[in-house]
């Protein structure tokens, strides 16, 4: 048994891995929590930048404390000035986005690597004075951690979660939305500018561990795997503080065994940890999203299913396969829709529902509407149909209204068939135009024009609608008194009925 | 202008704003008092400054010149006496929140910054969900909604917020009839319970149906009033400059519904 945990035990007897372990899961849970609010305010690009903006403060720290007191590596000094750096850069970039036509990921892109430069160019130049390896601020030295650092982490770490928990509902509130924010009389741009300094403080007790190329990383990617997984921002916060805290175990064990780079191995880690999730998340995962797409029936095949058994019924699932070439997933559709309670399987085959038969009515009457439509706007005959075919599934109602009203509410399609009523207009109480009614209908009167055609038709009178005449263009209602009236379609119109 | 003093105060009064981006003012001199208890919906064509408007009463944007007084104080000293909905496209839905902490935040402007939410909050939080009927989704994110029911969201939010004044930002933007309908209710009742309402709206077909009083406006207040009064063939013309050709049918559509 104990070999089997010797890789696991044998790390832990060495102290400078033990100090990385504790170093590293301070850093990571306060860039857990602060990472969350980073990627929903959309700040990543900024923490990458004040990462390598730091450097230049790092340097100047230095040079300060050497030139004038003679202390060497003087890292409270180092700390101040790195935050300076991360201040001034902030201010830099906001200052040239509104002043200017530059918009503001230009301008933080700009400011950065601009502030950076100065610090590679300073630690170039007094090269004699300043004994920095810039090696290890780039790639960071997570074993080598001195205890100052550690101190440095801990402090930064409780300062800044302290902040975060205390004034939570602010922070939440300003992030989801600053107008509520600011009309209940939050301070939203001192909270902009406190979450901005957080993010200051972690990246710098971040960079020692990861290095300035990683340490976004490190803010980002655990949060992102976060969020991935929780529908609160409190849990969003404890799940990236976990997800941190496993990268730095496992990337140490993993540095520790390949002997590889500490800050390298910790990203690679909550890469693959984040990538994992990506794909079996319970919700927002892409295996979930993949079966999902996969079972989903195309709102094309549902129709044409439905339209062909309300041509053929009863008819068999064989019959439909023949009849629809074009589709393949035909019977996972009709399990669908009989799930959905459109079709219901008899022994002589498919037939529609009550529910089904509406909407094949709704289906026939869009795909003859279109046929008329196409062939008022002159498209070639052989071609209405099948163009038909696909505009049918263009159903929306106002679509289909318009189409009915411009045609004068045709009766029949150019090939002779009836073209289904609305289905609406059958409702009782439905109140509707006079001009959208078949023959045969019992409605009450709700408006009538006061004068000209259809001034004989009295608000709250019964009638009788007949066939039309001419055509389909003359409307004919029968009064009560058997007095018939004819009216054409612009006064068939201005009549509006309720249906009873 | 002068304000008698014994009487209640009127629930908005905006006198002589102009709010500008850059040289072209966003709104120039409007002046107009809101009494209370009225649902009043804010009608213009786009780019008119209705958001703006309603951003002002907030106090949310920088006044060139004007007063704003939400029940007789000045706006900037008026935090939280106004409860705001804003428009759905400006809402981040992914964002992770439930739907019972949407409406807790409505609650935040009460609650000091060292205590938690108590007991009392909680039940207005429920009394408001309850009033929207969305409390069997409280604990729904609220990317998961329908665009409605995110709207209902957002105003159990307003209501939590034990506000007289709300106001709301295009709450009928692109949801279908019935949810546009259920919205209404819910406007309706918070009416009926003494609360005044300020809409933007887009549909001038529905706007003489649903609100007491109209504002129409295009930089300048055009007219505010009863309906009849606002949607009136000329004014609407001169403001939404020839695109006219709609509104003859107006009378027919809204009957059609």
């Amino acid at each position: 048994m104990i070999s089997l945990f010797e890789p696991i035990i044998t790390p832990l007897r060495e102290p400078f891995f033990i100090k990385a372990l504790i170093g590293g899961s301070m850093v990571a849970v306060v860039c857990g929590v602060v990472g969350c609010l980073v990627i929903l305010r959309r700040m990543a690009f900024l923490g990458d930048a004040l990462s390598h903006a730091m450097i230049a403060g790092v340097v100047g720290g230095y040079l300060f404390m050497k030139l004038l007191f003679g202390i060497e590596a003087y890292a409270p000094a180092m700390l101040v000035g790195s935050l300076i750096a991360a201040v001034l850069t902030v201010f830099l970039i906001g200052f040239v986005s509104r002043l200017s036509r530059i918009k503001e990921d230009t301008s933080i892109g700009i400011m950065y690597t601009g502030v950076f430069a100065a610090g590679v160019v300073m630690v170039s130049i007094f090269r004699n004075y300043v004994h920095i390896d810039l090696m290890h601020f780039i790639m960071g030295d997570v074993l080598g951690m001195a205890d100052v650092d550690l101190w440095a982490s801990a402090f930064i770490a409780a300062l800044v979660l302290s902040v975060i928990l205390l004034f939570f509902r602010y922070f939440q509130l300003a992030s989801f939305d600053p107008i509520m924010a600011a009309s209940i009389g939050m301070p939203i741009v001192m909270i902009d500018y406190v979450l901005t300094t957080c993010v200051s403080l972690v990246v710098v007790s971040a960079v020692s561990m990861v290095g300035v190329i990683l340490v976004v990383g490190l803010l980002i990617t655990p949060a992102a795997t976060a969020y991935l997984l929780s529908d609160r921002l409190d849990h969003m916060m404890i799940l990236s503080s976990f997800f941190g805290v496993t990268s730095i175990i496992g990337g140490l064990y993993l540095c520790f065994h390949l002997d590889s780079s500490g800050g390298g191995a910790i990203m690679l880690f909550c890469t693959f940890q984040f990538l994992l999730v990506l794909f079996v998340a319970p919700r927002y995962g892409l295996l979930v999203r993949w079966i999902k797409l996969r079972r989903i029936i195309p709102q094309q095949l549902a129709e044409d299913i439905i339209g062909t058994v309300a041509r053929y019924s009863p008819i068999s699932q064989a019959k439909i396969r023949k009849l629809l070439p074009e589709h393949v997933k035909i019977q996972r559709g009709i399990k669908a829709l009989i799930f959905e309670g459109y079709l219901c399987m008899s022994d002589s085959g498919l037939t529609l529902t009550p529910e089904g038969q509406k909407e094949a009515q709704r289906i026939i009457r869009s795909h003859r509407l279109w046929e008329a439509y196409l062939q008022h706007v002159g498209t070639p005959s052989e071609e209405i149909h099948p163009k038909a075919h696909s505009l049918e599934h263009m159903h929306d109602p106002s679509a289909v209204e318009y189409i009915d009203d411009i045609l004068g509410h045709p009766v029949q399609d150019p090939h002779g068939q009836e073209i289904p009523e609305d289905p609406s207009c059958r409702e009782p109480g439905a109140i509707v135009l006079l001009s959208q009614l078949r023959s045969g209908r019992k409605v009450k009167i709700v408006k009538a024009p006061k004068s000209g055609k259809g001034s004989e038709l009295q608000p709250g009178e019964i009638i009788l609608t007949g066939n039309r005449q001419n055509g389909g263009k003359i409307w004919v209602v029968e009064k009560h008194s058997g007095q018939l009236i004819k009216l054409d379609h612009h006064a068939a119109d201005a009549v509006i009925v309720e249906c009873i | 202008m002068t304000i008698n003093d014994s009487a209640e105060p009127a629930a908005i009064e905006v006198e002589n704003l102009t709010v500008s981006y850059g040289p072209k003012p966003a709104l120039l001199d409007v002046s107009l008092t809101i009494e209370k208890g009225l649902l009043v919906g804010v009608i213009g064509p786009n780019g008119a400054g209705k958001s703006t408007l309603i951003k002002a009463i907030l106090g949310f944007v920088k006044r060139d010149v004007g007063v704003v007084r939400i029940q007789g104080i000045p706006a900037e000293k008026a935090k939280g006496l106004v409860a705001y909905v804003p428009q759905r496209g400006t809402v981040d839905w992914d964002f992770p929140v439930c739907v019972k902490e949407v409406a807790m935040m409505g609650r935040y402007g009460h609650i000091p910054w060292y205590r938690n939410p108590g007991k009392k909050d909680w039940e207005m939080v429920n009394e408001a969900l309850e009033m929207v009927r969305m409390t069997e989704f409280s604990n729904r994110q609220i990317g998961q909604l329908s665009g409605g029911q995110q709207q209902r969201v957002f105003m159990a939010r307003a209501l939590a917020q034990s506000s007289e004044i709300l106001l709301l930002d295009e709450p009928f933007a692109g949801v279908d009839a019935a949810t546009e309908r259920a919205i209404l209710d819910v406007l309706d009742r918070a009416r009926s319970s003494g609360r005044t309402l300020v809409v933007v709206h887009h549909d001038l077909t529905t706007a003489a149906e649903y609100f007491d009083r109209l504002i129409l406006i295009k930089q300048r207040l055009f007219a505010y009033g009863k309906p009849e009064a606002v949607l009136d063939e000329n004014l609407l013309s001169e403001v939404y400059e020839g695109r006219l050709r709609v509104f003859s049918n107006i009378n027919k559509t809204q009957l059609y519904r």
